[in-house]
């Protein structure tokens, strides 16, 4: 019953209508992103971006309230392209492991954070619902936001996905094809980087993970070819990201950790099902 | 000057060294027609795979001058990877997609669409006679079936020179020779040019006009008549018994099966000196 009056609180409160088509187009966005982040075995690195975040948003609220979305948006976006660009540029083609680097950098820059979010005290705005994600954050320029990366990510992905495939799949290879194998190392990481800082509302900076490795990581489990493969990414996170936000909604439990474990058990049932599966045909 | 006697790839005095450490090459000169086959041998460690990645573009000269169709590399305004093809030494396939043989080549001819307009993927698969297995996962494919996709990608931008980093690696003794045997027929219908690296020095000698033989600053480049056992064995810094370079049956396709009776001892000749055997079998 409480689920059914969720589903209609949808149709009657527009922040709720704002929630559930950013929800839904960023979901598109890292559905179509997800498979790559894991193939090209960047999920860590996508880790240091989310958590970098804080820096910027703890600087940014540290000037603005919470209700000057664009501009919060802005300065966390700018300061993590920052970040995101030295961690690019340390981690390209490195012959020693880059996790320690990363590592490193992504606990810095998150205590920073806290450090300069704890200092700066004239500001009372609450930096745990960045942490862990909340919908009633999500305002008509978070849905504009969203549009616009899913605008930009979609044709930068889908019309070059062949040179993004090759690099993914065989980087030598691709190289000594003509791929300019650097500027889409630096693209990928700067697209990850506007979805993630796009992402935090909705998700958390700690949970937007979750949205970005399990649809791909699921995808890649059950597919058979590439095509498949984003076909299925893209629809597990659209459908399992909407439910979500109904169901958090429904019970006023926080959006982000709602997607979290939703993601997850979806993902676990459906490796539990093909087990099963497999073990009754044998 | 024919087509076939025009110096595609001509080296003069390359040197590289990774990180400021003692030089990988130095001093290395070397030149290929068109046409020909060059063999690059020596001892683990003595610069064949970072030969390779210098001409295929993969890491940068540091010093020395490198000629492609007689124009210093340093002319050209973006780096002519359309001129080779590359074929690693261990290709490292991303197995973690689940990405098909015909989906493979697709990625390759979405980059040379001119190339291949009077030529399929199909009938590339089919030179390289893997075609039976085009709607294969490559992850499922096993190691000599691998090399052959690997070598249908080389051949995609008609490359005017093949570079090869020890495609017969981890193959039993009849892959090997298949492959070669393939390499050989693949050179005949595209009329390109082939550099290779094997530590099977025979196969190599049988089948390149030139060899290289590189160990760091140390080299010898020349027609393969004119390599003896005193240059091998410089060069590897150690002692071959009962090496037959020379002998006219090894150059013949009917002579004995050279990879199953010769035998290369697997230790590290860059550090220690010793004693080998090139074992032949009796005729």
């Amino acid at each position: 019953m409480m689920f059914l009056q969720s589903i209609k609180d949808f149709t009657n409160y527009d922040f709720l209508v704002y929630a559930l088509l950013g929800t839904f187009f960023l979901s598109l966005t890292c559905g179509l992103i997800s498979p790559l982040i894991i193939s090209r075995r960047s999920a860590f690195m996508g880790s240091a971006i989310s958590h970098s975040t804080l820096l910027g948003l703890a600087i940014a609220l540290s000037f603005f309230s919470i209700e000057k979305s664009f501009l919060v948006f802005s300065i966390t976006l700018f300061i993590t392209l920052c970040c995101t660009l030295f961690l690019s540029y340390s981690t390209y083609r490195q012959k020693l492991p880059t996790d320690s680097l990363i590592g490193i950098f992504y606990t810095s820059t998150m205590a920073l954070g806290i450090l300069v979010h704890s200092i700066s005290s004239h500001n009372k705005s609450d930096l745990l619902s960045f942490l862990f994600g909340n919908i009633l954050l999500l305002s008509k320029e978070d849905l504009y936001l969203s549009t616009l990366i899913m605008i930009i990510t979609f044709p930068v992905i889908i019309i070059p996905i062949k040179k993004w495939l090759f690099l993914t799949y065989d980087e030598e290879g691709a190289i000594t094809s003509g791929i300019n194998a650097k500027l889409y190392h630096y693209l990928f990481f700067v697209l990850l980087c506007f979805l993630i800082v796009t992402s935090i509302k909705l998700a958390g900076t700690i949970l937007v993970e979750t949205l970005l490795l399990v649809p791909g990581f699921f995808a890649l489990k059950f597919s058979k070819n590439v095509k498949q493969t984003f076909v299925f990414s893209i629809c597990f996170s659209c459908f399992f990201a909407i439910l979500g936000i109904v169901v958090a909604n429904a019970y006023g439990l926080p959006s982000g950790a709602t997607l979290a474990v939703l993601l997850f058990t979806a993902l676990v049932l459906s490796l539990l099902i093909r087990k099963v599966f497999y073990l009754l045909k044998k | 000057m024919t087509n076939q006697s025009k110096t595609i790839l001509r080296a003069e005095d390359l040197s590289f060294s990774y990180n400021d450490e003692s030089p990988t090459l130095k001093n290395i000169s070397f030149s290929l027609n068109a046409g020909e086959s060059l063999g690059v041998l020596g001892p683990n460690g003595g610069g064949k795979t970072t030969l390779m990645k210098i001409v295929a573009g993969l890491l940068r000269l540091k010093s020395g001058n490198l000629f492609i169709n007689d124009i210093n590399i340093l002319d050209y305004k973006k780096y002519p990877y359309e001129l080779f093809s590359y074929v690693p030494q261990n290709s490292d396939l991303n197995t973690t997609l689940p990405v098909k043989v015909y989906e493979y080549m697709q990625f390759t001819t979405s980059l040379f669409p001119e190339k291949m307009k009077n030529r399929s993927i199909d009938e590339i698969l089919e030179i390289v006679g893997i075609h039976h297995k085009r709607n294969s996962l490559i992850s499922k494919l096993s190691g000599g079936e691998k090399q052959r996709v690997l070598l249908a990608r080389a051949l995609i931008n008609k490359p005017i020179l093949m570079l090869l980093d020890e495609p017969t690696k981890g193959l039993d003794s009849n892959g090997q020779d298949q492959l070669l045997n393939l390499i050989e027929n693949i050179k005949r219908i595209d009329q390109t040019s082939v550099m290779i690296v094997d530590h099977n020095i025979n196969q190599i000698i049988r089948n390149c006009q030139k060899i290289l033989c590189l160990n760091g600053s140390l080299h010898w480049h020349d027609h393969r008549d004119l390599l003896t056992k005193n240059i091998l064995e410089d060069v590897y810094h150690c002692e071959f018994e009962h090496l037959l370079i020379h002998e006219n049956d090894l150059f013949h396709e009917t002579s004995i099966n050279s990879q199953s009776d010769h035998h290369f001892c697997g230790h590290d000749h860059s550090t220690s000196p010793g004693s080998h055997h090139f074992v032949r079998g009796k005729k």
